[in-house]
């Protein structure tokens, strides 16, 4: 962890420290949402499942938010070097946070319907997913926070987990499927909502990209495993 | 070879962030600085200092108060010679020969080596005979080879157009930046090979200095600039190369753009972002 010396002019480490807030105070909102999300899912609380839709708008403000604070500190600081990184991976990063929100959301959105025909055995592999997206998250989180990229590194190596993951959730919806027709329509929803889970790491990778590049300057170029198997022609043969 | 996959399973060296500087690196070197000390009586001001200046590339040199950098621009034409108890050791190479050698003259030195200072120094005289003042200094030219190359050095200097009708005026009745810019229309009379600028906006507003570094980018094209500046975005805007300085030592020197993202050395990055050291 490296804990650069504070600027000779204080409002400056006071606006980029505020800068730094606003992401994990956002980064939480967005872990919190996929929470809710997966909880209106099992429980099967449709008004539940609404106010996390709605409660999407909040992490819409705080992107919003961060942008001007970025504007700002372009346009009257000109920061440079390890201040300018910090500056750019925020907004990056406030983006990515924005995404996920739009996910959990749309993981509550499509509870809704699901919650009114007959559970599906198959719905609790996604609370599994889930768990490890938020995991990821925090952690990511939490590497930022630090600016520790060799943190950051793991969440990146650690997102092939988690698309092995939907590839089971995926493979088991496909039987459910195939099982019983009727199971379709539910099922369909539920891999949309798997497919979402899945997003969310991949956006958690994004954010460890931009530790990386906040600590060294350099992209985070490594080989990396893709396990999301779902795409391959040959699966399911 | 480097074998690619040993390369990509490294994080971070998927491309090479140094590409850029290896390009610079290939332009040949105007000036070699080696193992350069100076001392004004006992005070010892630059310590090894060691460094390349490319060949018609804008270098810039940084550094808080009192580092040094002053003392290294005004050591490139020795204008310390002429303060007695200064004294530098090492060597500093210009096409070939050591500059720094006694027998090195000083005439020849500065027709090779001009220099423009942080305030602007109009000769009482006329805007005219303020340029042509150094040329008849270094070489007998008659009244029309004057005339042309007058034009020529304030055409490059990009002030013609604003005093072509009024050159046997008083130069003192120019603004701040038109008088800069003729002292570098003076520097560059001579047809020298290396501009020295030591903090040559400082004194101007911004439009003026907005002129003078759109002036340097022009002049890159014929001369090899080093510039010193305390202004941190005008390094960063102006320069190929920059030369970071602290208490007297070359702490870190490279492609400016590498030294305004991601420079090696935390004191650079201390200094260049505003932080205590």
């Amino acid at each position: 962890m490296n804990t650069p010396h504070q600027h000779i002019i204080k409002s400056y480490d006071d606006e980029l420290k505020r800068l730094t807030g606003e992401i994990v105070r956002m980064g939480e909102l967005a872990v919190a949402q996929l929470e809710a999300a997966i909880d209106v899912v099992q429980r099967r609380d449709e008004r539940a499942a609404q106010r996390v839709v709605d409660n999407d708008d909040a992490l819409d403000a705080l992107e919003h938010d961060i942008s001007q604070d970025v504007v700002r500190l372009l346009a009257l600081r000109a920061p440079i070097a390890g201040d300018l990184r910090n500056v750019f991976a925020a907004l990056r990063i406030a983006a990515d946070i924005e995404r996920i929100g739009d996910y959990a959301a749309n993981v509550a959105k499509r509870s809704i319907p699901l919650s009114r025909v007959a559970p599906i055995a198959a719905a609790g592999g996604l609370a599994n997913l889930a768990e490890l997206a938020a995991e990821q998250l925090r952690h990511v989180l939490k590497a930022y926070h630090d600016q520790d990229a060799e943190a950051a590194y793991e969440v990146w190596k650690s997102d092939a987990e988690l698309d092995e993951a939907y590839t089971v959730v995926f493979r088991a919806l496909l039987t459910y499927m195939m099982e019983d027709p009727r199971n379709i329509t539910p099922c369909t929803h539920l891999l949309f909502m798997a497919k979402n889970i899945e997003r969310i790491g991949d956006h958690a990778t994004n954010i460890a990209e931009n530790v990386w590049f906040v600590v060294h300057g350099e992209p985070l170029v490594a080989p990396r495993m893709k396990r999301d198997e779902t795409a391959n022609p040959d699966f399911n043969k | 070879m480097t074998n690619m996959n040993e390369v990509a399973s490294q994080p971070g060296f998927g491309t090479s962030p140094h590409a850029a500087t290896a390009d610079l690196g290939q332009v040949p070197a105007k000036m070699t600085v080696r193992d350069l000390n100076f001392y004004y009586g006992e005070f010892h001001a630059l310590k090894h200092i060691a460094l390349d200046v490319p060949e018609k590339k804008v270098t810039a040199i940084i550094g808080p108060s009192g580092c040094g950098k002053s003392t290294l621009l005004r050591i490139f034409n020795r204008i310390y010679a002429i303060y007695p108890g200064l004294r530098a050791e090492g060597e500093i190479v210009l096409d070939g020969e050591n500059i720094l050698d006694p027998k090195y003259s000083l005439n020849r030195l500065r027709s090779k080596v001009g220099m423009v200072f942080q305030k602007p120094v109009p000769f009482p005289m006329t805007i005219f005979e303020n340029v042509a003042y150094g040329i008849r200094h270094h070489e007998k030219l008659n009244r029309s080879q004057m005339e042309d190359r007058v034009e020529q050095a304030l055409r490059g200097a990009a002030l013609w157009d604003e005093v072509k009708d009024k050159l046997k005026q008083s130069a003192l009745g120019l603004s701040g930046g038109q008088q800069q810019r003729l002292c570098i229309a003076r520097g560059i009379a001579l047809k020298p090979e290396v501009l020295l600028l030591d903090e040559p906006t400082s004194a101007l507003d911004p439009i003026a200095t907005s002129r003078i570094e759109q002036l340097v980018e022009e002049l890159k094209k014929d001369f090899t600039i080093v510039i010193v500046t305390h202004n941190m975005q005008q390094a960063a805007r102006c320069s190929d190369m920059t030369a970071f300085m602290y208490m007297g030592e070359l702490i870190e020197f490279d492609k400016t753009e590498k030294i305004f993202t991601k420079p090696d050395k935390k004191q650079t990055e201390d200094y260049i972002t505003g932080r205590f050291g």
